[in-house]
């Protein structure tokens, strides 16, 4: 879905979310958190992509809503994924919609190929099946490489996409590879419990429910180690979305 | 638009509610803190308390659910780390309070007498969230007028108590609180309610119950405010559901001398200054020069309650 905001909308950094609400009714009551997927500019004003699933009443009305309806969104929202300057090695591990902010991240890793010229930068994104292999174009322009599994062996690999990337992980030196992560949270902690994966810096974008998506309501907390090692919440949605993955505590 | 709410003077009437607009600087970038009647900061208490796993929100039909669990810092990091921004502005800081036994409630009050830049106490005898928590100061008049009158006795700032819907009798409840020496009362507090996952079979809730807001709870808060009003002579501040002007004009008709806007602020970060023009345009409609002339002129063609 594409959305014309106004020039004063702040260019987003990958990673930062918007969030989305239908103007002017009650139900669905609260915004609903979409990455950016992509971001242009001209002297009419700013346009930026979000790539959504259904999964519920509030991305089901969204889908209803004609060309040229009013949207309420606010942002960008979130503390961005950390980009290097002279990256050598982005490997991109997205599952499902978890496309649209690691398309958002590598198109920006474009730009900073003057002062990078050795970027490699490859992407493995698993599907449940080849019906759902949406938005990948963007990305393939982008990476040198993009593995792709399925849960259901229709397309790719037949596995999950952290199976597919652990064949891979040890061929990877990780003094010069940044690991960037986004998808379903069991995604996520599979990824985090391979062995190899501490040895690399790996962010991930984690979910949680949103309220208000600024700081305040303390909603969206997730369990994180803080830097004692100790168990303690954060937000997602000014913490985060982005995490060391290493912090996450997943089973509470 | 100024009002007097127990000698706590407010350029307008419309105020943050606790927990809905962090310690104002999440807010900063969308609204001028300067315009704002008051500040409501998220609950303080002594200790720091680490809030409830998640998940801690659900939405309701024109609503939601939270089970945050009384996150916060305590009262020495919110001193040190968030008061200090908010005394930056020309806007009075009501520091919400709240503890788990009397003493507690006490040794806050004292904590944060006489520290400049904090203009009054709001105390949450409310919160249906933590379970050893306030639930029971304020579902018992006799408590909630034994905790006034603690924290009116440790503290020099005017004094306003928070009550609960969660109870049989909020007349009474209001009526202890007044007793204690309360210089205000703000009603009302999130309701318990509940939500369930048919598919999983679990609660949406990791806390199992959370508190109801949003302008689902409106009519209720309503009610209550008026019957609150009815029975006591201190100011009442309206709270529940408020999400534009003309919802706001409705306690101020009924007898609320001041409201706080809470869940609307999730939803448009702008909500507390549109409200006040709002209110502000209706008044010049109706050739009001004083909103005092608005307040408590609700006609129920003589019935009470
Ligand atoms: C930072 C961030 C970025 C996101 N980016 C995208 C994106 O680019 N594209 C996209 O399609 N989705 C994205 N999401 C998820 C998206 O916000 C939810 O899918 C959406 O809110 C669902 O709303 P709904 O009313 O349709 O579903 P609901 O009816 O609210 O829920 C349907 C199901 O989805 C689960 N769910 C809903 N919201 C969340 C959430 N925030 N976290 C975890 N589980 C949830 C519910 O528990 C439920 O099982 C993002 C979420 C976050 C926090
Ligand atoms: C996320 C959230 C956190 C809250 N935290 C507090 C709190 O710390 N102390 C308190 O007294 N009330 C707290 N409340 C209650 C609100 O201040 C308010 O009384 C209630 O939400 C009803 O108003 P509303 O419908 O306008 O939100 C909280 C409410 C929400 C939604
Ligand atoms: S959504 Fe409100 S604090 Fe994160």
């Amino acid at each position: 879905m594409s959305l014309k905001l106004p020039g004063s909308f702040k260019k987003p950094i990958p990673g930062q979310f918007l969030m989305v609400r239908i103007k002017g009714r009650n139900e669905p009551f609260l915004g609903r958190p979409f990455s950016v997927y992509s971001f242009a500019q001209d002297g009419r004003g700013v346009y930026v992509e979000i790539l959504y699933k259904i999964v519920g009443k509030g991305t089901m009305c969204l889908s209803g809503q004609k060309k040229g309806a009013l949207l309420e969104i606010h942002g960008p929202y979130g503390t961005p994924f950390d980009m290097d300057k002279y990256p050598r090695n982005v490997i991109l591990v997205s599952g499902g919609i978890g496309v649209a902010p690691v398309t958002y991240l590598a198109s920006q890793y474009r730009h900073y190929l003057p002062a990078a010229p050795h970027l490699e930068m490859v992407c493995y994104h698993g599907v449940t099946g080849s019906r759902r292999l949406l938005g990948l174009e963007r990305l393939k322009e982008f990476c040198s490489d993009v593995f792709i599994s399925s849960d259901d062996g229709t397309v790719g690999y037949h596995g999950s996409v952290v199976e597919m990337f652990e064949k891979d992980v040890l061929s990877y030196n990780p003094e010069d590879t940044m690991i960037y992560a986004c998808g379903p949270r069991p995604m996520l902690k599979k990824l985090a419990g391979l062995g190899e994966v501490p040895r690399f810096r790996c962010q991930a974008l984690l979910e949680e429910h949103m309220a208000c998506g600024l700081g305040a309501c303390l909603g969206c907390a997730i369990r994180v180690r803080d830097g004692e090692g100790r168990g303690a919440y954060r937000r997602v949605c000014t913490d985060g979305p982005v995490f060391n993955i290493q912090d996450i505590e997943w089973d509470y | 638009m100024a009002v007097d709410i127990g000698g706590l003077k407010l350029r307008n009437p419309v105020m943050t509610a606790s927990g809905t607009f962090g310690y104002g600087k999440e807010y900063a970038p969308y609204v001028d803190l300067n315009l704002l009647g008051a500040v409501v900061v998220k609950g303080v208490s002594l200790q720091p308390r680490k809030g409830n796993p998640p998940r801690r929100i659900m939405e309701t039909p024109s609503g939601m659910l939270n089970a945050i669990g009384l996150e916060n810092p305590g009262v020495d990091v919110f001193l040190r780390d968030k008061l200090p921004y908010l005394s930056q502005f020309d806007v009075p800081v009501i520091v919400n309070i709240f503890g788990e036994t009397i003493d507690e409630y006490r040794r806050i009050a004292e904590v944060l007498n006489n520290r400049p830049g904090i203009h009054g106490l709001e105390v949450n005898i409310s919160c249906p969230n933590v379970k050893e928590g306030g639930m029971a100061f304020g579902s018992d008049p006799d408590m909630a007028f034994k905790v006034t009158r603690e924290v009116k006795s440790a503290t020099g700032l005017p004094v306003i108590v928070k009550l609960t819907p969660n109870v049989g009798d909020i007349q009474a409840v209001a009526e202890g609180v007044e007793k204690g020496g309360a210089d205000a009362i703000s009603l009302i507090n999130t309701l318990l309610g509940m939500s369930v996952d048919i598919e999983k079979k679990i609660p949406h809730l990791k806390n199992i119950v959370g508190g109801l807001s949003g302008p689902a709870i409106k009519p209720v808060a309503l009610r209550m405010v008026w019957e609150v009003v009815g029975r006591v002579s201190i100011p009442v501040i309206g709270i529940g559901g408020i999400t534009n002007a003309a919802d706001a004009l409705e306690f101020l008709i009924t007898g609320a001398k001041a409201v706080q806007v809470g869940t609307a602020n999730f939803i448009n970060p702008k909500a507390t200054v549109e409200i006040i023009e709002g209110i502000e345009r209706y008044l010049r409609k109706n050739k009001m020069n004083d909103i005092n002339d608005l307040i408590g002129t609700l006609n129920t063609g003589g019935n009470v309650c």
